[in-house]
């Protein structure tokens, strides 16, 4: 950790029963805050450890290091009332309940538990299986992404369990600061469904359907009507993001593509009307653009006060200087390697997130239990 | 459950303002601050005379919706007066919430040091597109901005597309919830010690957990993750199939040998492929998934999503608005909750994502009209009296109607 920093949870253990992305994510942000994370690994380790990508010339997961870094690990055979009197001593365990192991280990246990599930724990799906493209399916993500004809694309990796991790984690925090404020004087059993989190991105439709409102078809990649221009563009160098809302960024997003003759249009002032009439605008936005450098659009668009993106690859996200500065990668030591991986988002200035970061191996923490 | 904890929302949009209301659906206080002329911009971005006259402001579903359980009020923060109501609020709370770009606020004279004076135990959020710190930290985003600056859309769609976003403001929800994260830890802090802090939360950033798999393709695995469609390299089949009906779909995931087996047993066209390893399944995934397509054509999603869950495969349909609403799993968790609003009606809300025990948690208001609780705040907490209220009506600084 930093060494002067104090941090903000290291009064807390939280226990993670079950090793999913989704567990491990909600567990990690604990654990970058100082919580002393410990898991309850079965003797092969959790499933995590087989996940992909893997750091060069190792079978070691660098997803399992990330997720995993700074936390405790204990595996092998645990007999149940030794492990009971731990879980006791805790004060989260989190578990999925698709572990039928660790719910079994909770079953006797009075301490919170958060319980992460795909659907959650009752209703007509709780028993479903489930994965992150069936969440981004059920939750209506899937079907706006792609050309309007062929299947919806899949959004790649884990990024609903990703966001159901850090919505149980806030769930969890909520409670146990509710504990600590005296707002609540027991035990609590949180329920949270990976499903539910993932809604934050699409209630707006149920909503709008509700008013009356339609709802676009899937109209094609890098298309959100009813605004225009947004999306990707490609230059003649790199990709441009774009997003012009306002009349004031659109006429300066002329401006800045010499698309002068769209200017003093008032009917264009109006997003629908430009996205009404891509056959008419687009044809020129992308000539223009293919002439020009992405970078220099980026920045003289940002002097320009309109929303522009560079779109940088894996590649390139790693050497651009505004996350550099920032620390937004930070080394994580595994298998005496290292390589960067994402910092904390947020910087609590006073009680920072750990930042160094080293993976522990299977068991290395086995005889934990017997000290606490 | 978060009783007794105040929050100041100087947020607009979706990210600041999701971020709070999650507090504010767990129980606590958060007061929203706009102005008449510098309303929340989620109400419109494209603001007229006539949308002002039509009562526009109030009718902003994406407003309603991630406003609801919060109070409302009006302060011209470029008059010394506003500011100075302000600072008081402030001196009060336990935390303030901003998301402008990075000017904005010093430009008041209301940034963290400022705000630090009225109340030294203060936290601060402060959540731009970039962060606090570093070149970009002016920078205007939407949340549309956010995504395409993380490079996400990289690593999402075909190798022969353009890098494809997913949403059209992704790091809006996502941003809100870090948004979250980072004041209950603060809270949990300043609650352990009474020190409050700043908070620097980058939105792009934000997205880069969600990007770990392709950044750390690159960083640790020494590759350059391609943008592989329905190919994620660990499980086949793992792809979208069409079903009956005009643009309907069904979401497949085969995870182990076994579920293979199984499912293989179900589709005529691959019951003798059963005994194919991962690796065969890859290799002949263009074959494999032709034939799923040419069976599932013929069937129900609903249908067939139920046949094989029955039967221990990850499936699901791909739902639109219409399915959400008539969903019977959603139906049955309770996910919509209705609330009677002044200028709207009855509106539906979608519950917060957490639940003790069985019981969903309860929206207890629908969102504030503007300047609603103008009185009930500045005379029952700031102490100011009816002459005074009426005074700053008058001069504009407080109100109920935008001003253009």
């Amino acid at each position: 950790m930093n060494s002067a920093a104090h941090s903000a949870l290291e009064s807390m253990r939280v226990i993670d029963l079950s090793g999913t992305v989704a567990t491990e994510y909600a567990a990690k942000l604990f654990c970058d805050y100082g919580a002393d994370v410990v898991n309850i690994e079965p003797e092969e380790g959790f499933q995590t450890r087989l996940l992909p990508p893997f750091i060069q010339g190792t079978s070691t997961s660098a997803l399992h290091a990330y997720l995993n870094a700074n936390k405790k690990s204990v595996s092998g055979p645990i007999e149940k009332n030794y492990l009971e009197r731990f879980l006791r001593k805790s004060d989260l365990i989190l578990y999925s309940l698709d572990d039928h192991k660790a719910m079994e280990a909770i079953s006797a246990t009075s301490a919170n538990q958060c319980c992460i599930s795909w659907y959650g724990a009752s209703g007509a799906y709780s028993g479903y299986k489930g994965s992150d493209g069936c969440i981004q399916a059920m939750s209506g993500l899937m079907r706006g992404i792609g050309a309007p004809g062929e299947a919806p694309i899949i959004p790649p990796g884990y990024q609903a369990q990703i966001i159901g991790g850090l919505s149980a984690f806030n769930g969890s925090m909520a409670f146990l600061l509710g504990q600590l404020m005296g707002n609540l004087d027991e035990h609590f059993k949180l329920d949270c469904s990976i499903l539910e989190a993932n809604m934050c991105l699409t209630d707006l439709g149920p909503i709008n359907r509700l008013n009356g409102n339609e709802i676009p078809p899937r109209m094609g990649i890098n298309r959100f009507p009813p605004t225009y221009p947004l999306g990707v563009w490609p230059c003649k160098n790199g990709w441009l993001g774009v997003t012009a809302l306002s009349p004031s960024q659109w006429k300066s997003f002329c401006q800045l593509l010499d698309l002068d003759e769209f200017i003093d249009i008032d009917f264009f002032d109006v997003s629908i009307n430009r996205y009404m009439s891509i056959d008419v605008l687009e044809p020129a936005i992308l000539k223009s653009l293919e002439e020009k450098d992405a970078e220099e659009l980026f920045y003289r668009g940002q002097e320009m006060r309109i929303p522009l993106a560079r779109v940088p690859t894996m590649e390139e996200l790693l050497e651009i200087d505004q996350y550099k500065t920032r620390g937004a990668f930070t080394p994580i030591k595994s298998d005496s390697k290292a390589f960067l991986a994402p910092s904390s988002p947020f910087r609590l200035l006073k009680t920072p997130a750990v930042d160094h970061r080293v993976l522990a191996e299977l068991g290395e923490h086995n005889g934990y239990l017997d000290k606490l | 459950m978060l009783k007794g904890v105040r929050i100041v929302d100087l947020s607009m949009g979706w990210a600041g303002p999701l971020s709070t209301r999650n507090l504010a659906d767990l129980g606590a206080t958060v007061i929203k601050v706009e102005s008449c002329t510098n309303f929340d911009w989620w109400r419109s971005w494209e603001a007229t005379q006539e949308w002002i006259d039509d009562d526009g402001a109030e009718k902003a579903l994406p407003f309603l919706y991630v406003n609801r359980n919060k109070l409302d009020i009006t302060l011209d923060l470029e008059s010394n007066e506003g500011r100075e109501l302000l600072l008081k609020l402030v001196a009060s709370t336990d935390a303030v919430v901003e998301n402008f770009s990075g000017s904005v606020l010093p430009k008041l004279r209301l940034d963290y040091p400022e705000l630090k004076k009225a109340n030294p135990e203060l936290i601060m959020l402060s959540m731009p597109a970039f962060g606090a710190t570093g070149p970009w930290k002016d920078f205007r985003a939407y949340g549309s901005t956010v995504e395409q600056s993380s490079g996400l859309p990289h690593l999402v769609g075909h190798a022969d597309q353009s890098p494809t976003m997913q949403h059209i403001a992704y790091g809006d929800s996502i941003g809100g919830l870090n948004g979250t994260a980072a004041l209950l830890i603060a809270l949990w802090h300043k609650r352990q010690t009474g020190e409050g802090q700043f908070i620097d939360l980058s939105q792009v950033e934000c997205l880069f957990p969600l990007s770990a798999p392709g950044i750390l393709s690159q960083s640790a695995a020494k590759e350059t993750p391609p943008r592989s469609g329905h190919d994620q390299k660990i499980d086949c089949p793992h792809g979208v199939f069409p079903v009956q009906g005009d643009d309907r779909w069904i979401f497949i995931h085969i995870k182990t040998d076994q579920e293979w087996q199984i499912f293989s047993s179900l589709v005529d066209e691959l019951s003798d492929l059963n005994d194919l390893t991962l690796v065969e399944r890859q290799r002949m995934s263009d074959k494999l998934f032709a034939s799923i397509a040419d069976w599932s054509c013929q069937q129900d999603g609903q249908v067939l999503m139920k046949m094989l869950q029955q039967n221990g495969i990850a499936a699901a349909t791909l739902n639109n608005s219409d399915d959400l609403i008539e969903n019977e799993h959603f139906q049955s968790r309770g996910y919509l909750q209705w609330l009677e609003r002044a200028y709207v009606g009855n509106q539906p809300h979608p519950s917060p994502p957490w639940r003790n025990g069985t019981e969903t948690i309860k929206i207890k208001e629908p969102a504030p009209t503007l300047g609603q609780h103008n009185a009930e705040i500045l005379k029952d907490w700031l102490g100011l009296n009816e002459a005074e209220l009426t005074g700053l009506k008058k001069r504009g600084i407080i109100g109920n109607k935008p001003r253009l």
